[in-house]
């Protein structure tokens, strides 16, 4: 027994040092997953979208028009950067993106209004960026509802109907908003983290994909098998000193992402840590698999990222999974990635607690042993 | 020309060889488009599974829960009757937006007190997020319009008269370029570009390694043939096959995707070469530099998701600090996603293009130039290994572990 234990001591060792003389998975490991936290955590500074650039074309110049003016300037998330004579100009504008929405206020709209004619004021949105044009819609809404309840109201009194009628018309719904779990709706809340883990589980399948072919792949790998170590003893002792390195790097991340970056973390650390190991090993797996089926260390890792690459969008973390096609809701979930990345929302935003997760650790660990398993049979068959 | 015809032929066999690289050359790009096309093919965000608490229970709040239930853009989950089971149907994912309908809702309205509809919306995924903020808005304005008619229509008002008074100001809202909201609009084209540039990249990058491993390069690099030559025709299949590559993704996109490719077809076309020459030699350069394969393999890959997140495609550039922005246009993936939007969503001519293609051809340059480095003439280290990669292979092929 104590002889194993040094035995596999001597492995895990060996390994530590042979990825510490990989150069460029040591530069991976170490830098990759840092230097897009610093890149993404940069991206997002801003935070939330706010101050989307209006244009605003005033072909009436009257009491009224200043007034919508106005509205416009007050308006949630809108900022007017530019005032113009012609709607070609806005045109123009929004063509170059130069603004996002753009609004045009007709001749005459405030003789209209006093007149209680109906006028149109013609509001644009570049929907090009689904980022901005969700938010500019959501603004603009807003405005329409308050500018068309005040011109009824004001029609309505000019008809001669009562003040508490005309309100009482237009009053129906209020509408009081809230975002749960991500209240200022910050997108480097909602983004940063995933981008970051993203480019560590890229990281983790590289290094795994490593695993058995940097053993059978080399002449050395006959003096191991005739040392008398076992496969399972030299790959396991191979393994502990991957996922110890993977941890130690998820660690680091978590403590910047939630110790520096404040980002929000309602569940336990504990749980945190217990679930990013379920994916490690998950992970850890898959580049195992891919390292047992692959002919040499360029293929293997060309497995690995085959797979790797898609998974984040596969994952259901930005584009919602129930946005997907039936079958394919179904068919992601054999990547450990959506487990990990489905489950890590849930954790860090809403903290559902240890029986909501028990399905996601399941699913990491029926993988995993999977994985281990095909690469086991694999690697007999190569004996062979 | 026959030197660089006979060293196209060699490189295209080596691909025809190596069935892992034929299949990243002429399979992955068809089947990452089609991956991406699936998961991007509903286009929109319909069917939002949204929690009605309806405390109130009378005429009025019940007609508020039939406008959600009418409109397609959400789906009534049943069975979330109180805000606890609303609360816990959001945090188990059941549920991604609410509204809660207070008791009084329908007897405040009645008084011409405010009364207030809660909405909820799912802040911890911010595409359910804003998407069914929009909506919600637009349930809330259409639901307030017809409370508003019937009103009216209750004062003894005709429909005429209604419009004429509905319809005083009209703010008509134009959503240009997507106005159905298509994310396969927003987000499909710059994946494929992100494509294009990684098989590229993967494929060129191991022209060179893989002459390193074997052992060979310092055959070319004896060989009576000029730079220009061994540059040209190690990139010539390369350049065919990216462009292909491009070609078959548009027209995958186009036809099977349903993706918006509109506007100039040759700015399309140039953009597509400028790009194609841009990766491929640029691909070379790396190859020429490059230790092994598997590091250039390794490398390449990890580039993708930070350069397509720093390009501006989905965060705008006007919320990124200026220095991220400068590092981001030294990639020609930013000017290239951004470009090609411009080009076919906003149907941009080819004057309009001219400072994205401008800088393009600047890159272009650039990367033929880098390619050019490389001298035939360099000297041998003690080593004998700065030629060729080494003399050990793995189990069947590639360097892993060269000896020290």
């Amino acid at each position: 027994m104590k002889l194993m234990l040094k035995q596999c001591l001597a492995i895990t060792r060996r390994e530590f040092y042979y990825m510490w003389r990989d150069k460029g998975l040591r530069y991976i490991l170490l830098l990759a997953s840092l230097i897009g936290l610093l890149l993404f955590a940069g991206i997002y500074s801003a935070q939330v979208l706010q101050d989307i650039p209006t244009a605003v074309v005033d072909l009436d110049n009257s009491s009224q028009s200043r007034a919508l003016v106005q509205k416009l300037e007050t308006a949630e998330n809108l900022k007017v950067t530019a005032r113009l004579s012609n709607y070609a100009e806005a045109r123009e504008l929004l063509e170059q993106g130069r603004v996002v929405v753009g609004v045009v206020i007709p001749e005459n709209f405030g003789r209209d209004v006093s007149l209680s004619r109906s006028t149109n004021v013609a509001m644009l949105i570049d929907g090009s960026n689904m980022v901005y044009a969700t938010n500019a819609s959501s603004a603009v809404l807003t405005i329409t509802r308050t500018v068309s309840a005040e011109a009824g109201v004001k029609t309505l009194l000019a008809q001669g109907v009562e003040m508490n009628q005309a309100k009482d018309a237009y009053q129906a719904v209020d509408l009081k908003e809230e975002y749960w779990f991500n209240p200022t709706a910050n997108y480097a809340y909602f983004l940063v983290l995933g981008l970051v883990l993203n480019m560590w589980q890229q990281c983790c399948t590289l290094a795994a994909c490593a695993n058995i072919i940097s053993e059978t792949g080399v002449s050395s790998w006959l003096q191991i098998r005739a040392m008398g170590i076992s496969k399972f003893k030299l790959f396991f002792s191979k393994s502990v000193a991957h996922l110890i390195v993977f941890m130690v790097l998820a660690v680091v991340l978590y403590v910047l992402c939630f110790g520096v970056l404040k980002l929000p973390l309602h569940c336990g650390w504990g749980i945190l840590l217990l679930f990013t190991f379920a994916a490690a090993l998950a992970l850890h797996s898959v580049g195992t698999m891919m390292s047992s089926l692959a002919l040499n260390a360029v293929d293997s890792a060309r497995f690995g990222m085959i797979v790797a690459l898609p998974s984040f969008v596969l994952s259901g973390f930005t584009w919602p999974l129930e946005a997907m096609p039936h079958f394919l809701q179904l068919l992601v979930w054999i990547l450990p990635q959506t487990w990990f990345f489905q489950g890590l929302n849930y954790l860090t935003f809403k903290n559902p607690g240890w029986h909501f997760m028990l399905p996601y650790f399941e699913g990491l660990t029926i993988i995993t042993l999977v994985c281990y398993g095909v690469s086991t049979v694999a690697t007999g068959l190569i004996e062979r | 020309m026959k030197h660089i015809l006979n060293i196209a032929y060699y490189e295209v066999l080596h691909i025809l060889k190596d069935p892992i690289l034929f299949l990243i050359v002429f399979v992955v790009p068809a089947l990452y488009a089609g991956i991406f096309g699936v998961v991007y093919y509903s286009a929109a965000i319909t069917d939002i599974p949204v929690g009605i608490v309806n405390q109130d229970n009378s005429r009025l709040s019940r007609q508020v829960v039939e406008a959600f239930s009418h409109d397609s853009h959400f789906r009534v989950v049943e069975k979330v009757d109180t805000y606890a089971e609303l609360k816990k149907g959001m945090q188990e994912g059941i549920v991604r937006a609410g509204v809660v309908i207070p008791e009084d809702f329908e007897t405040r309205v009645s008084q011409h007190r405010s009364a207030e509809l809660l909405t909820i919306y799912d802040g911890s995924n911010l595409i359910w997020g804003f998407n069914t903020r929009k909506n919600m808005m637009e349930v809330a304005n259409q639901f307030s319009s017809t409370y508003t008619a019937g009103y009216l229509a209750g004062l003894s008002m005709n429909k005429n008269e209604i419009k004429n008074v509905m319809d005083t100001v009209s703010l008509n809202m134009e959503v240009w370029y997507n106005p159905t909201y298509s994310y396969v609009i927003f987000m499909f084209m710059g994946l494929m570009m992100m494509v294009i540039h990684q098989i590229g990249l993967l494929s060129v990058g191991l022209t060179v390694t893989r002459e390193k491993e074997r052992n060979c390069w310092i055959q070319y690099l004896s060989a009576p043939v000029s730079r220009g030559k061994i540059i040209i025709g190690k990139c010539l299949p390369y350049l065919v096959m990216n462009f292909f590559n491009y070609t078959l993704l548009l027209w995958i996109s186009a036809n099977l995707i349903h993706a918006k490719i509109e506007g100039s077809v040759l700015c399309i076309i140039v953009l597509g070469l400028l790009y194609d020459i841009i990766v491929t030699f640029a691909g070379f350069f790396i190859s020429v530099h490059a230790p092994n394969s598997l590091q250039v393999t390794r490398y390449l890959l990890l580039i993708s998701v930070p350069l397509f997140m720093i390009s501006g495609y989905t965060w705008p550039t006007r919320y990124i600090p200026p220095v991220l922005n400068a590092i981001a246009d030294l990639f020609p993936t930013t000017w290239m996603i951004n470009g090609f939007r411009l080009a076919t969503v906003k149907n941009f001519g080819l004057a309009e293009m001219m400072p994205t293609i401008g800088v393009m051809l600047v890159m272009a340059a650039g990367a033929v130039g880098l390619a050019y480095t490389f001298r035939k003439d360099r000297k041998l280290s003690a080593t004998g290994l700065t030629v060729n990669c080494g003399n050990v292979y793995p189990r069947r092929a590639f360097v892993f572990l060269r000896p020290r």
